[in-house]
């Protein structure tokens, strides 16, 4: 008995006959099916692909067998949404809600307000210059929940005026106030660089704000390395410079028309002489080119020694972004350091306590747990300046601060450098007082349907992580059960 | 912030104990005002679990502590003295203690509810404490209809922002030619009850019938349509499947998370002011239904129902 498939190469002839002794090659044009009897060999050869073929809708399965699957039908929208509508949207900011009722024992915050330690656990809302301000400087971000309120209006806690009183004192002495807030996610640690922004703007301070440390690191804007920078080359961020130049003008507007300069600046695009306010110093940047050389002029007039001029607050969200290698290249195409973008090393100078502002000021910079990189030289930095801050009772042995893990290889010198310093807060959970002023305010303003006693504020309280802000208003104010 | 009371010794005060309480003087005469149950109630020491408060065993010598041996002895006039002053003083902290107790809205003074903070729930107990019952109805079946690949915690918390969007959006503006279900609230109350507002909206669109065919009956291998009624639940479904249907068709401007939901709520909105394609998807079935009514008096369709 013969066997039915060919030896040689284990293929079946799919004629008897014809195929004895020749081989029928594997890969023969087989246009008919696999269980017809017609010879292959007979066959027409086969056809070129129709267009029918190359369409994705069709997929051929098998010789002679299609599968068409249906297009799902489209429908003629109209226009799709323009360039950065979608995003627009995204990022939408809606500071009031007209159907939340105006609570009546909420006060306009003062510049004193948020530095009263009476004012504990009370809520104060944003006057309308304010807002427009922070507005400005992007402080307010979309997934807060300012927009189910009739005003925007935020609770003290206690950490607010712990910060503010630090800040105040630094003024007094005309020292720099530098802190990292860090702490659980969204615990208010946004919220509470928008605090202190707004304690600086009623107070006359110059602020500048960076909103998002990402933007400067992650390889979204453009950059240049800085002629006559060598070892190492600096590169600087004109596009994110003027962008960052109009904030700040708009931000600190009344302010800046008011402060003057003290020397010339022949290498602006528009020639600034002594004693022109600060205001046409930043108008002469109208374009990105030329944006980074008017930062520096203006960063050199509001740090000219021996002038009058306000404080300064330099504040940033987002952190852990600029403690790592950023996603920019340099010409040889090595990593180039965050630390090594002016503005960035603008900022970790100033963190690092070697920029002295004439008339004080505050550096604030805030971490974020959720969106933020693993940076262990940050965390293990952080982690020793807590374990220094610690008061020590007498008697008692203070307690070791953390060191590096001998076997981890991914530290940065640069970045424990920066942190060395530094004041770390800890922006913690909220008692169940701070809680319940809290949620009266939510229930007065008609968003928490329920009488608040010290049943519900415990409820909430606990199913907010025992006092996480955000995990609170989650629980309360975005949820199903209403 | 832990709160500047200490409310678990408060109660611990409160238990009743057959140790005999030690000799108190009445409160003064305001305190006793202000609470009139509490002179009632014995205050008593837990000798035993309470090493803040010093011991002073004056009347009962046996059990006496070791440390109360190791003191200097001192005169009887000194000890009665320092003993009544501080029993009022501890009487004081109670009173205030209950007082502060009444202020956070708690009943302190209530016997059967001692020993759990927050009292006993009532029995039986509201639907809503059952873990399978705890939101709304409507809520719960349509945050189903929602969901997409099983992710339940997704569209619950889809459903919350659409509740948020209809608690952030004006007040509809009602279209006469378009009525809600009868019985609901005016539009101005809407927004701040946007379960309310949802379910007005589900409920007003919600077909009363289905058309069953039955295959042949007409004759000629046609179909025999037939209105069938919809219970509430199967309405509320219709009606929803209907709405994600015009939702699926309305234009995303956005992205991000909150876009799905935004279109929702408005297409919501639009079925409540009267302007989505859902009210004639309505009408439609509703005509089919009054037009194939007559079918009903088919001889197969009445063995058959």
């Amino acid at each position: 008995m013969s066997a039915s498939n060919c030896l040689r190469c284990l293929g079946r002839p799919s004629v008897a006959g014809a195929s004895r002794g020749v081989v029928v090659p594997v890969f023969a044009p087989r246009t008919a099916a696999p269980f017809s009897t017609t010879a292959v060999q007979n066959a027409l050869p086969a056809k070129p692909k129709s267009a029918e073929h190359q369409d994705r809708s069709v997929r051929v399965y098998r010789a002679g067998r299609k599968m068409t699957i249906k297009k799902k039908n489209t429908q003629d929208r109209g226009k799709p949404p323009l360039p950065g509508e979608r995003k627009a949207f995204r990022k939408k900011i809606v500071l009031s809600n007209d159907n939340a009722f105006p609570v009546p024992w909420v006060t306009e915050m003062e510049a004193s307000s948020l530095s009263n330690e009476n004012k504990v656990g009370s809520i104060v809302s944003l006057p309308p210059a304010l807002q427009d301000q922070l507005r400005a400087t992007e402080a307010f971000q979309p997934t807060q929940t300012w927009g189910l309120f009739r005003k925007p209006s935020t609770l003290i806690r206690k950490e607010t005026v712990e910060l503010t009183g630090k800040m105040e004192k630094a003024v007094e002495n005309k020292q720099t106030a530098r802190i990292v807030l860090a702490g659980e996610k969204i615990s208010g640690k946004s919220t509470m660089l928008l605090q202190a922004q707004s304690h600086a703007y009623l107070n006359n301070w110059i602020v500048i704000h960076f909103p998002d440390a990402q933007e400067l690191t992650n390889g979204s804007t453009e950059y240049a390395p800085i002629p006559n920078t060598e070892n190492p080359t600096l590169y600087m961020q004109q596009n994110y410079c003027l962008k960052l130049l109009q904030s700040i003008k708009k931000a600190n507007e009344k302010i800046l028309a008011k402060l003057l300069s003290v020397s010339n600046h022949n290498e602006l695009p528009q020639n600034i002489t002594v004693n022109q306010p600060l205001l046409s110093l930043i108008n002469a940047a109208k374009e990105a080119e030329g944006a980074w050389s008017v930062f520096q002029a203006l960063w050199s007039e509001l740090n000219a020694q021996g002038v009058n001029r306000p404080p300064i607050l330099l504040s940033m969200d987002n952190l852990p972004h600029i403690m790592k290698m950023s996603e920019y290249r340099s010409a040889s195409f090595d990593k180039i350091h965050s630390h090594d973008l002016s503005l960035v090393r603008l900022f970790t100078e100033a963190l690092a306590g070697n920029t002295r502002f004439p008339s004080g000021g505050a550096v604030i910079a805030a971490t974020n747990r959720n969106n933020g990189p693993r940076i262990p030289s940050m965390e293990l930095a952080l982690k020793q300046r807590l374990a220094e801050q610690i008061k020590v009772v007498e008697g008692e042995e203070a307690p070791e601060p953390p060191v590096r893990d001998p076997y981890f290889k991914g530290y940065d010198d640069r970045v424990e450098k920066v942190l060395k310093t530094v004041e770390v807060m800890e922006v913690n959970k909220i008692g169940k007082r701070e809680a319940r002023s809290l949620m009266e305010y939510w229930a007065a303003s008609g968003l928490l349907r329920t009488t608040v006693d010290e049943q519900v504020v415990s409820e909430k309280w606990t199913l907010g992580g025992c006092g996480v802000l955000g995990e609170m208003e989650r629980a309360a104010l975005l949820t199903m059960k209403i | 912030m832990p709160p500047r009371l200490n409310l678990a010794s408060a109660f611990r005060a409160l238990s009743l104990r057959t140790t005999p309480a030690s000799q108190q003087p009445l409160l003064s005469q305001k305190i006793a005002a202000a609470v009139p149950k509490l002179a009632t109630v014995p205050v008593a020491r837990r000798f035993y679990s309470d090493n803040l408060t010093p011991e002073n065993n004056n009347n009962n010598n046996d059990d006496q502590a070791p440390s109360s041996e190791l003191a200097p002895p001192r005169s009887e006039e000194e000890e009665v003295v320092s003993l009544s002053q501080q029993q009022h003083k501890e009487d004081n902290l109670y009173a205030l203690n209950r007082l502060e107790l009444v202020a956070y809205g708690l009943k302190p003074f209530d016997a059967e509810e001692e020993g759990h903070k927050y009292g006993l729930p009532s029995l039986p107990l509201p639907s809503e404490l059952h873990k399978d019952h705890r939101y709304d109805d409507v809520m719960g079946q349509i945050t189903r209809l929602l969901m997409k690949d099983g992710k339940l915690s997704k569209a619950q918390r889809d459903m919350a922002m659409i509740l948020n969007h209809l608690r952030t959006s004006p007040p509809p503006k009602l279209n006469p030619a378009r009525p809600l279900i009868p019985g609901a609230p005016a539009p101005n109350f809407l927004p701040l009850d946007p379960v309310t507002y949802l379910r007005v909206a589900i409920d007003s669109v919600a077909p009363l019938v289905k058309i069953r065919g039955f295959r042949g009956l007409a004759g000629g291998g046609r179909n025999l349509e037939v209105p069938a009624p919809l219970a509430a639940r199967q309405r509320r479904r219709t009606a929803f499947v209907w709405i994600l249907d015009a939702v699926q068709k309305r234009k995303s401007k956005g992205s991000g998370r909150k876009m799905f939901p935004t279109r929702v709520a408005e297409e919501i909105i639009a079925v409540v002011e009267g302007r989505s394609g859902v009210w004639d998807k309505r009408a439609q079935v509703h005509k089919l239904g009054t037009a194939t009514r007559a079918n009903l008096m088919n001889n197969q369709i009445k063995n058959f129902l």
